[in-house]
């Protein structure tokens, strides 16, 4: 299986860089996210009533691009690639190879945007825990994946999708961890990445229970992706 | 003859946008949403800012969202709107060229429903924005709503012509957040630096926040920017977006 959806997957990830401005931004994105954006996001969070300190809001604007980024990607690769998946799919790769050659293809490009956020990160302001800011930030990308793969397998619109991932993320940073005064009584699928990314960029470890969740819910992101990528791939007779 | 092809261009366009009522729900939904939020989480922290004219005054950065967030909202629907409006009219109208349509008419049919939908995202920023403040002056804030909804629309339109979806939408949610979400915000600078009088979104953003804090208005010569950058963009997306069809068509 990984035979056929490895060189698939190759395919896809080049079919997204091929446009030069859209790998320009790809990595200008979380650049510019995290040096500019980190510098107002700690006076972002004082207005809302928050606690985020600067250091803290930088480590959290490399999350949000990689989030931000992987989301759109993600939407846009189910939406708009039907019809090219039903055909491969139907040549003889099936549909599981074809979703497992999507969700490769999306989670490389997420681990590349999540790479710059990263480094950025680092060389603007140090990581007082690294490896662990690294794993929130590709949280972050991997969750917003299956958000934007989700989107995609119900909505085929593209102005309908991105105005919904723009939605999506709104609620997102207001209720992020930290950035409201009202954060503790909210719930988003980033909670749990942000309480460590905020924490790694702090210095400071986080509880077990925060990697549980983190974990739990960047898994079940996968999981929705694949269905997702599969129901856009597959035939209507399967 | 000619204007009943527009007509019917036209009647075609907004069937087209008809046709999909969850784009309506979300062009309402988004600024309800975003600007109610904004609004309600943010504390009334004292805030000096400087208007056009070297007019200061002293207001909360509670106000400060309920008077600016409309517009960052306006601006990121019109610019999504802008995007794929023109990525429709760039798939679907070279079939009404070659079938005898000129290329202006189904330019101007897609032109007014981007207009449509912007007047739209505006109407509703601007109702949701009167239940959560009371701006000194309505009338430039909604002038300013309305130019920075229309110059966002033309730059979102541009992008679509000329690029992909992906990066088009990159580009304009980039675009979007650096200009109006930061650079132009006084909520980070009392007044914007001398660099942003480059981007788009400064005249536009300057009239809104001196019809919201501004007893009498001083914000003509930002007026005059904002007008001509709407002029400029206006004209540039006719021309691109007449040729893009037309060469479509002939290809």
């Amino acid at each position: 299986m990984l035979s056929a959806a490895l060189p698939t997957a190759a395919a896809f990830t080049r079919e997204h860089l091929r446009a030069p401005l859209t790998l320009v931004l790809l990595i200008w994105i979380p650049v510019f996210f995290v040096l500019i954006f980190a510098t107002v996001l700690g006076d972002f969070a004082t207005a809302l009533g928050g606690t985020l300190a600067s250091q803290s809001a930088t480590a959290i604007s490399a999350g949000w691009a990689a989030a931000f980024l992987s989301g759109t990607l993600a939407f846009f690769q189910v939406s708009s690639s039907r019809g090219a998946d039903r055909r491969l799919s139907v040549a003889g790769l099936g549909p599981w190879r074809v979703a497992t050659a999507r969700i490769a293809a999306a989670c490389a490009i997420g681990i590349a945007v999540s790479a710059f956020a990263f480094v950025t990160l680092w060389l603007r302001s140090g990581i007082g825990h690294p490896l662990h800011a690294a794993v929130a930030i590709l949280s972050f990308a991997v969750i917003y994946i299956g958000l934007g793969a989700l989107i995609g397998a119900f909505v085929k619109g593209a102005l309908e999708g991105s105005l919904l991932i723009i939605l999506l993320f709104s609620l997102d940073a207001f209720s992020s961890p930290e950035m409201t005064s009202s954060g503790a009584l909210a719930w988003t699928p980033t909670r749990d990445a942000a309480n460590l990314l905020i924490a790694a960029g702090g210095g400071q470890g986080s509880p077990s229970a925060d990697w549980l969740g983190m974990a739990a819910v960047a898994l079940g992101a996968l999981a929705v992706a694949l269905a997702a990528f599969w129901r856009a791939a597959r035939t209507r007779a399967e | 003859m000619m204007l009943a092809r527009a007509r019917t261009a036209t009647v075609m366009a907004f069937r087209d946008q008809r046709r999909r009522p969850l784009v309506l729900i979300l062009l309402v939904l988004l600024p309800a949403y975003v600007i109610t939020k904004s609004v309600a989480e943010t504390l009334g922290t004292p805030r000096r800012i400087g208007l056009p004219d070297g007019v200061w005054v002293t207001t909360t950065m509670k106000d400060l969202h309920g008077a600016g967030m409309g517009g960052v909202v306006v601006a990121f629907a019109a610019a999504l709107l802008g995007v794929f409006v023109m990525q429709s009219a760039l798939q679907g109208d070279r079939r009404l060229v070659v079938a005898g349509f000129r290329p202006g008419e189904t330019v101007l049919a897609r032109l007014l429903v981007l207009v449509a939908a912007t007047a739209l995202v505006v109407a509703v920023s601007a109702v949701v924005t009167a239940f959560n403040f009371t701006p000194a002056s309505w009338p430039p804030l909604l002038a300013a709503l309305v130019l920075l909804g229309l110059i966002y629309a033309a730059l979102g339109s541009l992008a679509g012509a000329l690029l992909d979806k992906l990066a088009a939408t990159y580009l304009m949610l980039f675009l979007v957040m650096t200009d109006l979400g930061v650079v132009q915000s006084p909520m980070f600078r009392e007044s914007p630096g001398s660099g942003a009088a480059l981007l788009p979104g400064y005249g536009p953003s300057r009239v809104m926040y001196d019809g919201a804090f501004a007893q009498s208005f001083h914000g003509i010569g930002e007026l005059l920017l904002s007008i001509g950058w709407l002029a400029a963009l206006g004209i540039a997306v006719y021309v691109v977006l007449r040729r893009a069809i037309g060469q479509t068509a002939i290809a």
